[in-house]
């Protein structure tokens, strides 16, 4: 495996034996992004933080300490890691992960509404997101020859894939498994899995889903709720429908920042997976666009970071977290804006949450790392 | 091209993955948030505002309703609402405690509130228009327990100083502060004010946010009205009519309405029985009280409704009856107007009248024989009004009936106002039988207030007057929003007639049937009536029901104040309104004319027999009280050895007829024992007289002629059997009990 890498890239290794500077406009985009993330966490908290401990700062204080750890782990990443530290370190990401994952299933995990999700006072789940992308990339990059097949290349990437996607599953944890499962699977299609296999699963996968829904009145039950949350106002439909409320009072220019109403206990956690909801009645269309916007711009100058790697694996790796970024994102304001049923999915740069904005943070700092030996 | 890591086809698939992400994902967020906030915005905006805003009513007082001098008839408190908030209930104890202070306090029933305590939502009304000290021992015991579910605001409670008083006219509210009867319903736009909101912003709790804004609206205020009641005179109406139901036992209810014949003005409107303003559901007859007890669930609340409806019904517009005789009072005025009669002219009744084949009765057997139109009018003779109904004709009758104001509603200030009944045109046009049995009120129906109406045109000059009740509506200032002026519908008939009229119901009150209705000092003029429920017949077939009326004008001479008595039912020997609404109109008179203002002019005769005042003798010297009695004209009686007077009965002040004993107390011990006062019911004045002086009482005769035959003492005050003081006046009835008409409609 190491011959096997290391003829491939050698050569492109010498070609950019020196490293540049990262990648500035990346680095701004996501230091805008965290700033506005810092504002929005500020304005949409308070309330509930006052409610709840008497302390309108209690969320942002955490907030902005996690951001301030975040940024210089990130600057500290992008300084000093390198491809060569990046691939040794996908051994241990994995044993790390399958450590955790299983590790946070015993007693010695901790439980909170109902799901077993923490473990010393992190989540495995987020860790996971990188160690899959750093593992998959690692992957991929090894089976280059014999990717197209079905031995060489999906059975082996499916294998890791399930495996990540069956622990966190374990722990009940819908949204972190669709998370990683989507990640897993673009890593796999841009690394080269015949799309065909692709047609056949998601339209395996399609029939399985709605065969549960047809089957579990739960499930079913969820379903006409998103379909239409004033069936249940008070009950499944409520936060859904709260954060059609914030949404669209917000109208074209919003109420102005700090403005909101419904962050005043009318939905829950508002600085959690609902803050897009407050951002758009704070901010307006006009205002909500233009955060999407930003998002469009740090995922297109990820991809572009990515045409420009040294390497396959960082390519790879750089299209990982960047996708994580999008799909993050992209399912998070779907869920708030009821395209898609209610799951717990934070939105990247936003929602308050330390280990979550840390690891970002630190994975933003892998991918300015590349980006210093990037041909920009 | 520079030597890649990636080769072509997977930067391909890269630039699929980044196409499916902006364009196919962030493209479909995009589309989704202009659906949510451009084009649903308004829809979500609403429902989200809907949620986040509390809007408080403000409650604006209520106007007060005046009577005609300022004086307050009708007026708001401020009251307060108690509330729980069952979803901030903590627990069981505290939902316990609530019930439990809460029933104690306010009297609610304590289960109910145990109920509500259970409810799902933070406003559960336990009771409305609480007084201010219960609301304060309310908030006492939500303190002491720092209660945050318990919470009071603000209410309004509608008082009634006067309590049953004029009722009918006045009305009453319900808990919301609408008015649903009498002025408090016909003007209830104009008295409910603009009500205020407070706009606050609330969270999801329901908790308001201090910080955030709150919009004040205020409230404007409910104006006031100043109505056209007399608080005196509505009083006197009110206390003699409700004897008046005692008296002669009235079945059906009692009306009375006094109306300013120039303008059409009601300075009182009463019913009897009545009911209590602040306590509009309080069923007083304990045999309807019985009767309810009996049924249960929806026929018990049917029947409920069906006794506050007749109890809260305005007997004064809202029934129709009969006018009988008093309708004499129109015929003539048309007769006189169309010239049809001469007041010279001579008619003759033999008891009877055939019209088209049709015998009908004179109320007298025997037929009152030659008499002029004036006569007939004063003995209420039905064949000289038949003889006048044919001379009218049946369409110029229905004509005048029409100019009259018979034909519809009168229009005044109050809902429920009945229209009557009457013929149409055609059939009365034709009918020679029914003119002339409408000429002399029968058979056909009005409302007493269409009557009164009509007969006030009749006297003061011809006019007919729209009736009403409010003459302004001023604001809290005292300015005037809106004033009514006197509405003239038409003129029906000439001012000469008019005269002629008035000048002929003063010589039925003076010389004829309405002798009963003669006051001292004043000319008052009237017509009586008894007519028969001719439409409620007895097991035999006889119509055996009546309502005796009596419609007087004073002064005669220059007719300012009408009024309209209307007795139906009554359940004594004589029913004739001569022998029981007369009386009571004298008595409204008495006391009303002088509280408007309309002083007696006595003629040499009334004032020989007039009543004076008692000198104040008390503490004087025996003799200087001998001598100054003496002189005054009345007699002095010494009682005991003393030498000066410790007490004189009747006291200084008091009215006593010429020559009547007043009694003077020497010595401490003796003064002024009670006596027994003597029945003198049915007695002639001459012997009730005696009866009384036997038993040591002063008597004060009322009525007139009492030197005639045929005159009897109806009622006395004390009453037979009370006790009073020895020397003091009883104040006794007389009426003449030939003067009857009975009207037997057989045909």
């Amino acid at each position: 495996m190491r011959s096997a890498s290391k003829a491939e890239e050698r050569p492109i290794q010498s070609l950019k034996a020196k490293t540049a500077e990262m990648d500035l406009p990346f680095f701004v985009l996501v230091m805008l992004l965290v700033s506005i993330g810092l504002v929005m966490v500020f304005s949409a908290s308070s309330a509930n933080a006052y409610f709840r401990f008497g302390d309108s700062y209690y969320f942002i204080r955490a907030q902005l300490l996690w951001a301030a750890i975040g940024t210089v782990v990130m600057l500290t990443t992008a300084r000093l890691l390198t491809p060569k530290l990046l691939r040794i370190s996908v051994l241990p990401a994995f044993l790390f992960s399958l450590t955790t994952l299983i590790l946070v299933l015993t007693p010695l995990g901790s439980s909170k509404n109902g799901a077993q999700r923490w473990l010393f006072g992190f989540q495995p789940s987020e860790v996971a997101k990188l160690s899959i992308i750093l593992c998959m990339s690692w992957l991929i990059c090894r089976q280059k020859k014999k990717i197209k097949t079905l031995k060489g290349g999906l059975i082996p990437c499916a294998s890791l894939l399930l495996l990540f996607c069956g622990l966190i599953a374990l722990e009940k944890h819908i949204s972190a498994t669709v998370l990683v499962f989507a990640i897993g699977a673009v890593l796999m299609f841009v690394g080269g899995v015949d799309w065909r296999w692709f047609a056949a699963f998601g339209s395996l996968g399609v029939v399985g889903v709605l065969g549960i829904i047809k089957v579990s009145n739960y499930a079913m039950q969820r379903v006409k709720v998103w379909l239409d949350p004033f069936i249940d106002p008070l009950g499944d439909g409520f936060q859904s429908i709260q954060s059609l409320y914030a949404i669209g009072s917000g109208g074209l220019f919003g109420l102005g920042i700090g403005k909101s109403r419904q962050k005043y206990l009318y939905i829950p956690e508002p600085q959690n997976d609902f803050i897009f909801s407050i951002v758009c009645e704070e901010l307006g269309f006009v205002g909500a666009v233009l955060i999407v916007l930003l998002f469009i711009l740090l995922i297109w100058r990820g991809f572009t970071i990515a045409f420009k790697a040294p390497d396959r694996f960082s390519a790879l790796v750089v299209i990982g977290i960047t996708s994580q970024v999008a799909i993050q994102s992209i399912l998070n304001i779907c869920v708030v804006s009821g395209l898609v049923p209610n799951t717990g999915i934070s939105l990247p740069f936003f929602s308050a949450g330390g280990t979550s904005l840390v690891m970002l943070m630190f994975e933003m700092g892998i991918v300015l790392s590349i980006s210093r030996r990037a041909r920009l | 091209m520079e030597r890649t890591p990636l080769d072509s086809a997977t930067r391909r698939r890269m630039l699929l993955v980044l196409f499916v992400f902006l364009g196919v994902c962030f493209g479909a967020i995009t589309a989704r948030l202009f659906q949510i906030q451009i084009v649903q915005h308004e829809i979500y905006q609403a429902k989200a505002i809907d949620q986040q805003v509390r809007d408080t009513t403000v409650t604006p007082k209520r106007g007060t309703i005046y009577d005609r001098n300022m004086k307050t008839l009708a007026v708001s408190a401020s009251a307060e609402t108690v509330y729980i908030a069952p979803k901030s209930i903590r627990n069981k104890e505290e939902a316990a405690l609530i019930a439990r202070e809460l029933s104690r306090i306010l009297g609610v029933n304590e289960e109910t509130i145990l109920k509500k305590t259970t409810a799902n939502n933070y406003y559960e009304i336990i009771k409305r228009q609480v007084e201010k000290e219960l609301a304060d021992e309310v908030r006492a015991f939500k303190k002491e327990y720092n209660l945050e579910s318990v919470a009071l605001a603000e209410d309004s409670k509608r008082y009634y100083p006067y309590g049953a008083f004029a009722s009918h006219v006045i009305g009453f509210t319900n808990v919301d502060g609408e008015g649903i009867e009498g002025l408090e319903s016909y003007y209830n736009d104009i008295l409910v004010g603009m009500p205020g909101r407070i706009i606050t912003a609330k969270n999801a709790r329901g908790t308001d946010m201090p910080f955030r804004y709150q919009q004040y609206i205020d409230a404007r205020n409910g104006y006031h009205l100043v109505t056209t009641i007399d608080e005196a005179v509505q009083h006197f109406i009110e206390k003699h009519l409700e004897n008046a139901v005692i008296e002669y036992n009235v079945q059906n209810r009692a009306t009375a309405i006094v109306m300013d014949v120039r303008t059409g003005a009601i300075l009182a409107m009463a019913t009897k029985p009545d009911y209590d303003l602040n306590n509009p559901r309080e069923i007083s007859d304990p045999s309807l009280i019985a009767e309810l007890e009996s049924l249960e669930g929806e026929e018990y609340a049917k029947r409920q409704m069906e006794i506050w409806q007749s109890m809260w019904r305005n007997k004064a517009i809202a029934d129709t009856y009969e006018p009988g005789s008093v309708f004499k009072i129109i015929t003539v005025s048309m007769a006189l107007e169309k010239n049809v009669v001469s007041l010279h002219e001579t008619f003759n009744c033999p008891g009877y009248k055939v019209v088209a084949g049709t015998r009908i009765a004179c109320w007298k057997a025997g037929g009152h024989g030659v008499q002029d139109v004036v006569t007939g009018l004063k003995n209420s003779c039905n064949p000289v009004f038949m003889e006048l109904g044919a001379r009218i004709g049946g369409a110029s009758f229905y004509e005048y009936a029409e100019a009259f104001g018979l034909l519809n509603k009168t229009g005044i200030d109050l809902y429920g106002e009945a229209s009557g009944i009457f013929f149409d045109r055609n059939t009365i046009a034709n009918g020679v039988v029914e003119t002339a049995v409408a000429a002399f009120g029968q058979t056909f129906k009005v409302t007493p207030i269409q009557m009164i109406t009509a007969i006030s045109a009749c006297v003061n000059g011809g006019y007919l007057n729209q009736p009403y009740l409010v003459s302004k509506i001023i604001d809290d200032d005292g300015t005037v929003v809106q004033s009514f002026d006197p509405v003239v519908k038409r003129q029906v008939i000439s001012e000469e007639t008019s005269a002629k009229v008035a000048s002929m119901l003063e010589q039925v009150v003076s010389t004829g049937t309405g002798k009963n209705a003669y006051i001292k000092g004043y000319r008052i003029g009237g017509k009586t009536g008894t007519s028969e429920k001719i439409d409620q017949k007895n097991a035999q077939g006889i119509a055996d029901k009546r309502i005796s009326s009596f419609c007087g004008i004073a002064p005669a001479d220059n007719p300012q104040i009408a009024i309209l008595l209307l007795m139906d039912e009554p359940e004594v020997d004589q029913v004739t309104g001569g022998l029981t609404a007369a009386p009571t109109v004298r008595k409204m008179f008495e006391d009303i004319l002088p509280a408007l203002g309309i002083m007696p002019q006595y003629t040499a005769e009334e004032l020989a027999s007039l009543e004076k005042s008692v000198p104040d003798v008390s503490k004087s010297t025996v003799s200087e009280a001998y001598a100054a009695l003496r002189s005054a004209g009345f007699v002095p009686s010494v009682i005991g050895n003393g030498d000066s007077v410790i007490e004189q009965v009747p006291r200084g002040g008091q009215k006593l007829a010429k020559g009547g004993k007043v009694l003077l107390y020497t010595e401490q011990k003796e003064a002024a024992p009670l006596v027994t006062v003597p029945s003198v019911t049915g007695l002639t004045p001459a012997k009730a007289t005696a009866k009384l002086e036997a038993a040591g009482f002063n008597i004060r005769a009322n009525g007139k002629d009492l030197t005639e035959a045929e005159v009897s003492a109806i009622s006395q005050s004390p009453t037979a059997g009370s006790l009073a003081e020895m020397g003091s006046v009883v104040t006794v009835d007389f009426v003449h009990e030939s003067e009857s008409e009975w009207v037997s409609v057989d045909y």
